[in-house]
């Protein structure tokens, strides 16, 4: 009934022009609708909700490769090890587990011997064979900016002693490599390339069947010949979703399965929901109120007495109940206490009278401090800041508050380049589970590195670094513990942080999940989750 | 109703067909009672926001920034917080009041700059053309192809989210509209005879523009910049929203909602009031622009 | 006609590269480091060094915009830091999200927006036409996050009958279709509505009613017909807009689109990646305004293209 546009009668126009122009209008739109609803039938189902068989996880952080080399986040670790494997893993209770390695032990304080495992093989049906070991070692040397490579004191050189089994050789004892060996991950020495693999195989029990690492989704079927005991699931959907209320609206409603890394105000708005179970348990990575330590001498805050007076204004108990919804715990420790080898060394007291007293004693009334962090250190870092500027004040102390937004510049002012801080809002992970590498990371400062102000904020005590690497080195396991001990107790009495706080591992699921064994290292094994029929 | 209208109704005993029922039927009348409505309800809606925020400081209301976290979250109407209380116990009516200080002074600044260099570029684009008219017009093309609010976002990267920088990277994105106006209205003016006049009285070209053609233009002109004002204060929640507002401790409207955006399954009124507030300002100020914007055209349709 | 397309393209050309030359300046001398935006924390100077040096930034501005240009005029965009290929590929990978998106999106709103105006034209300045005028008002008023967010609330947490976020069924484009087209509803209504009544007024409608002419034709084939040069030019020009940045919206509703990916490559410094979405988002918003110019004498035979310009 309506005349549409197009149909205008053709007399009107004069013959030539209207027909090329109309030629370009068609094939802009062809091409316009070509360009637009190709890739999407692909990704795009009738439906939303996930299927019977099928287990869709939401992770916060889009997920950019199956491959390790670049990747930090914890949570990434899931899928990435369900894809491909290591030759030993992180188990419950720190412990370490072999997995594509069926014996991993240290016979000499710099030598370890491993043996593959016999009949491990990629779901291509190839091997897994030990030149595959050499050659990830080696990629994984050569790979910049890499977070893994920090965790490790030096690399292991790879010496093949027969078809399946080889030595790993470091020039000092490197007492834990048989857990920083579990961040190696193992795939065809052919495709191994130094930079984040985008395809290729793996041994794990899921395979890739589908990948958008530009949106961050990933489609993972089982690997039927996956070598060990065959995953419950069938498929596993990865899904990326930004927004942290997207999350909880989507676990809600049933979109996904699983949210993990929940922050601690999703967790209270998931507990007690019809149909989700939140899981939690301690957690391994410590988030800081840490101190400069590039202070000059006679500056207040390079006086270890005055630092702890400034702890006396934090109500740690008021944070954690009431910013952090009770999913922390406060450190008691210079390392989350979920680590091995960490010990209790003191606590946080609340007192700002004494605060004040101590302020005043010490001669350093009317101090200034500025605290800066970057949005998204930690779950509601903004909320915490704001509550401890506002404890500083009742102590008389001003506090500017300075956040910086992702891709800032929070590391030039981190190293001091940049321009003045007092205390500074991080957060440090325990990927090994191991205190001793935590402590070397952050209070294991040398004077050379800070010449590159490579240190930890600064933080450079000789005698600190000296016991650490006295530590790192004892071969012998209850020597090393008390050595291990003994200067956690010193870098306490350093007070290096004006607060801090471990998260709790915090995981929303549906109930017809089942048998997700969450570990504190923020992962767990996907093959072992049942999904109910 | 008939014999309440307020049209300029002729004595009754005029002899004439057209009845007062049919005057307020007409659509003049209606018209103008379509733009009282719009200028009045846009006034109301307006003030509504508006004087609480100018009278912030004079409200008895708790500071902005004292915080409980025995009290925190608490739903409107509880122990004396008429809006409730945000994630850290403070106050979300004063908040949201003290909050709009900066957002609303960010938005009428922005308008105001952008008005300026707008009128400015305009109407030497309109007046002169040539080459000056050529630069401003490919400047306007060039920030129609932009993508705006990623640009706003590297600059208030590049010079730091203070207030200043906010407010000047929205006046830039809003200069265009102002610009494009002035030059049409300029160029209708321009060919008027009292420009002609005007200049065979030996007044040169700049004197003519800012002493004859901008007096003009500038009643129009305003209009726009109370719609642009709208705009302003939406562009800039969406910055603060994306994490380029100003640095704490401002609470700007965008702020506020997007702190409030991680508690939106369980306390609605962090993100929905602050929302309402912003909406009813701008509505209000949408409102009364049109409104405005309508009596006008009416007036000059009536003269012409 | 061919004289007229060739200036066009140039100077859509030059508007182009003027953009990314603006980009390619803004990026570098804004704050923030990629090389530490990409390494770990615990990253040292001397491997930040190294992956400056992998990246090319160690090299002065002047040589880095040479570089730039070089690899431009090959069609080479270069590699996404963060996600190790292609940066043109990352881009087209999530356009389609945004087209499908901007595309919807107009799509509702026309089919919403020009029955309203035409509606509203024929019911000019009534009370009805007044209370719809200030609801479409109220939806232009609203931030779009915010509409976003109650829309949220309300269809996906009170009434859980749409998905939340992301695009993993054809239902997850309603929220944000909705709270796009929410937004530009008032614009196109009114501009409808405006061009109706002059059109309803003009000589020629009085002309024809007189020869008979039905209600229904003359607010269909003569009414719209010549509201219709006005209407695609405010469509594209909000489809070409809504191509640069639906940002906001993107982000709120876990779009995997052109708009969160601009986001996420500004917190990773990401400069191929942004330089590559600058590019192709804008020449595609300016080919779209090509392509609605071209369209005019599609509607309205009066125009020939090149002279009124």
């Amino acid at each position: 009934m309506t005349p549409s546009p197009h149909h205008a009668p053709p007399d009107r126009l004069s013959p030539r022009e209207p027909l090329r122009r109309r030629t370009l209008l068609r094939l802009g739109a062809l091409g316009g609708t070509g360009l637009a609803l190709g890739p999407l039938s692909a990704c795009a189902g009738p439906t939303g909700a996930p299927g019977p068989g099928t287990l869709t996880l939401g992770l916060n952080r889009s997920l950019v490769s199956l491959d390790n080399k670049l990747n930090q986040f914890d949570a990434a670790v899931t899928v990435q090890r369900a894809v491909r494997q290591a030759l030993t893993r992180i188990g419950p209770g720190m412990r370490v587990q072999l997995v594509l390695a069926d014996r991993f032990a240290m016979t000499e304080p710099t030598v370890w011997s491993v043996r593959l495992r016999a009949g491990v093989r990629y779901s291509d049906g190839s091997p897994v064979t030990v030149e595959d070991v050499a050659t990830a070692v080696e990629m994984y040397g050569k790979v910049n900016g890499s977070f893994l490579l920090g965790l490790f004191p030096e690399l292991p050189t790879v010496e093949k002693t027969g078809e399946r089994t080889f030595r790993l050789h470091t020039r000092r004892p490197v007492t834990v490599l048989d857990r920083l060996m579990a961040n190696i991950h193992i795939t065809p020495a052919a495709d191994n390339r130094p930079e984040e693999l985008q395809s290729g195989v793996g041994s794990g029990p899921y395979k890739v069947i589908e990948a958008n690492s530009g949106a961050g989704e990933y489609t993972l079927a089982r690997n039927p010949r996956y070598w060990g005991r065959p995953a419950h699931v069938y498929t596993v959907r990865v899904r990326f979703v930004p927004e942290e209320a997207g999350r909880v609206i989507a676990l809600r409603s049933g979109e996904l399965d699983v949210v993990d890394t929940l922050t601690p105000d999703s967790a209270e708005q998931l507990t007690g929901l019809p149909g989700v179970i939140v899981q939690e348990t301690s957690g391994a990575r410590i988030n800081q109120l840490f101190y400069n330590f590039r202070k000059p001498r006679g500056h207040p805050l390079a006086d270890p007495r005055v630092r702890r007076a400034l702890t006396y204004a934090v109500d740690g108990d008021a944070l954690i109940r009431d910013v952090l919804t009770d999913s922390a715990e406060e450190a008691q420790g210079v390392v989350p206490l979920a680590l091995e080898g960490a010990i209790p060394t003191g606590g946080y007291t609340y007192d700002p009278g004494r605060a004040r007293a101590q302020l005043k004693a010490l001669g350093a009334e009317g101090l200034r401090i500025r605290v800066i962090w970057e949005s998204g250190e930690f779950a509601a870092d903004s909320s915490v800041m704001e509550a401890v500027a506002d404890m500083f004040r009742d102590i008389g102390v001003r506090t500017s508050l300075l956040q910086f937004e992702p891709g800032g510049d929070i590391l030039k002012w981190r190293q001091g380049r940049a321009g003045d801080w007092d205390v500074i809002g991080n957060g440090f992970p325990g990927t090994t589970g191991q205190a001793l590498t935590s402590l070397q990371g952050m209070y294991g400062g040398t004077p050379e590195r800070e010449r590159t102000r490579d240190t930890y904020m600064g933080y450079v005590v000789p005698d600190v670094q000296r016991r650490l690497e006295d530590a790192a080195t004892e071969t012998d396991a209850t020597a090393r513990a008390r050595k291990l001990a003994d200067v956690q107790h010193t870098i306490w009495n350093t007070w290096p942080s004006l607060w801090a706080f471990a998260p709790k591992t915090m995981l929303a699921r549906r109930d017809r999940v089942h048998d997700l064994g969450l570990l504190k290292l923020n992962s767990y094994d996907l093959s072992a989750v049942r999904l109910e029929a | 109703m008939a014999s309440v209208t307020s049209t300029p109704a002729a004595p009754t005993e005029r002899p004439s067909a057209v009845t007062a029922r049919d005057l307020a039927r007409a659509t003049a009348t209606r018209q103008r009672r379509g733009a009282r409505f719009k200028i009045w309800a846009g006034s109301v809606c307006t003030a509504l926001v508006v004087l609480p925020v100018a009278l912030a400081g004079l409200l008895p209301l708790p500071d902005a920034n004292a915080q409980d976290l025995s009290e925190r979250r608490l739903p409107p109407l509880t122990d004396g917080h008429l809006l409730g209380t945000d994630q850290l116990g403070r106050d979300l009516l004063s908040r949201i009041l003290h909050g709009g200080q900066v957002s609303l002074s960010v938005g009428v600044l922005a308008v105001l700059v952008s008005g300026l260099i707008g009128i400015v570029a305009g109407s030497a684009a309109g007046f002169f053309g040539g080459w000056v008219d050529a630069l401003v017009s490919r400047f306007l093309e060039a920030q129609l192809a932009l993508p705006l609010l990623m640009m706003l976002l590297l600059v208030v990267a590049l010079f730091g989210p203070s207030v200043t920088v906010i407010t000047c990277v929205i006046a830039v994105a809003q200069w265009p509209e102002v610009a494009r106006l002035t030059r049409s209205l300029v160029l209708v003016e321009r060919e008027k005879p009292y420009v002609a006049a005007a200049r065979v009285l030996g007044l040169r070209g700049w004197s003519v523009l800012t002493r004859h053609v901008i007096p003009n233009v500038v009643r129009p002109v305003s209009l726009v910049v109370l719609l642009l004002l709208a705009q302003a204060v939406l562009l800039e929640s969406a910055l603060s929203f994306l994490g380029a507002g100003p640095q704490r401790p401002f609470a700007t409207w965008g702020r506020i909602i997007s702190d409030g955006q991680a508690y939106l399954t369980t306390s609605w009124w962090l993100v929905t009031l602050p929302g309402l507030v912003i909406a009813l300002l701008v509505v209000g100020v949408n409102l009364l622009g049109d409104g405005l914007r309508d009596r006008t055209r009416r007036r000059k349709g009536a003269r012409a | 006609m061919a004289t007229y397309l060739a200036r066009r393209i140039g100077q859509s050309l030059l508007a182009v590269f003027l953009t990314l030359t603006t980009v390619f300046l803004l990026l570098r001398l804004a704050p923030g480091d990629p090389a530490a935006a990409y390494a770990a924390p615990s990253a040292t100077a001397a491997d930040l060094a190294r992956i400056r040096a992998e990246f090319g930034l160690d090299e002065p501005l002047i040589t880095q915009y040479g570089i730039f240009l070089r690899d431009l005029c090959t069609g080479n965009l270069g590699t996404s830091y963060s996600f190790h290929a292609s940066a043109f590929q990352v881009v087209m990978d999530r356009l389609p999200y945004t087209i499908t998106l901007a595309v919807a999106a107009i799509a509702v709103t026309t089919v919403v927006a020009v029955p309203l105006g035409v509606w509203m034209a024929r019911r000019a300045d009534t009370k009805r036409e007044l209370g719809t005028n200030v609801l479409t008002i109220t939806g232009q008023s609203m931030p779009d996050f915010w509409t976003g967010m109650m829309l949220l609330t309300v269809f996906a947490v009170l009434l859980p009958v749409l998905p939340a976020s992301g695009f993993t069924s054809w239902s997850g484009l309603v929220l944000p279709t909705v709270t796009v087209a929410v937004l530009q509803l008032a614009l196109v209504s009114r501009l409808v509505r405006r061009e109706m009544t002059t059109a309803l007024a003009a000589p020629y409608t009085t002309v024809a009613r007189s020869r008979g002419v039905s209600e229904r034709a003359l607010t269909w084939r003569y009414g719209l017909r010549n509201s219709a040069v006005p209407l695609v030019t405010a469509l594209g020009t909000r489809f070409a807009a809504l191509l640069n940045g639906v940002v906001v919206v993107e982000v709120v509703f876990g779009w995997p689109g052109v708009g969160s990916l601009v986001v996420r490559a500004l917190e990773t410094r990401d400069y191929p990646l942004i330089q590559a979405t600058v590019l192709v988002t804008a020449t595609l918003a300016i080919l779209v305004q090509l392509l609605v110019d071209l369209a005019y004498p599609l509607f309205d035979p009066r125009v020939r293209l090149g002279k009124a310009a």
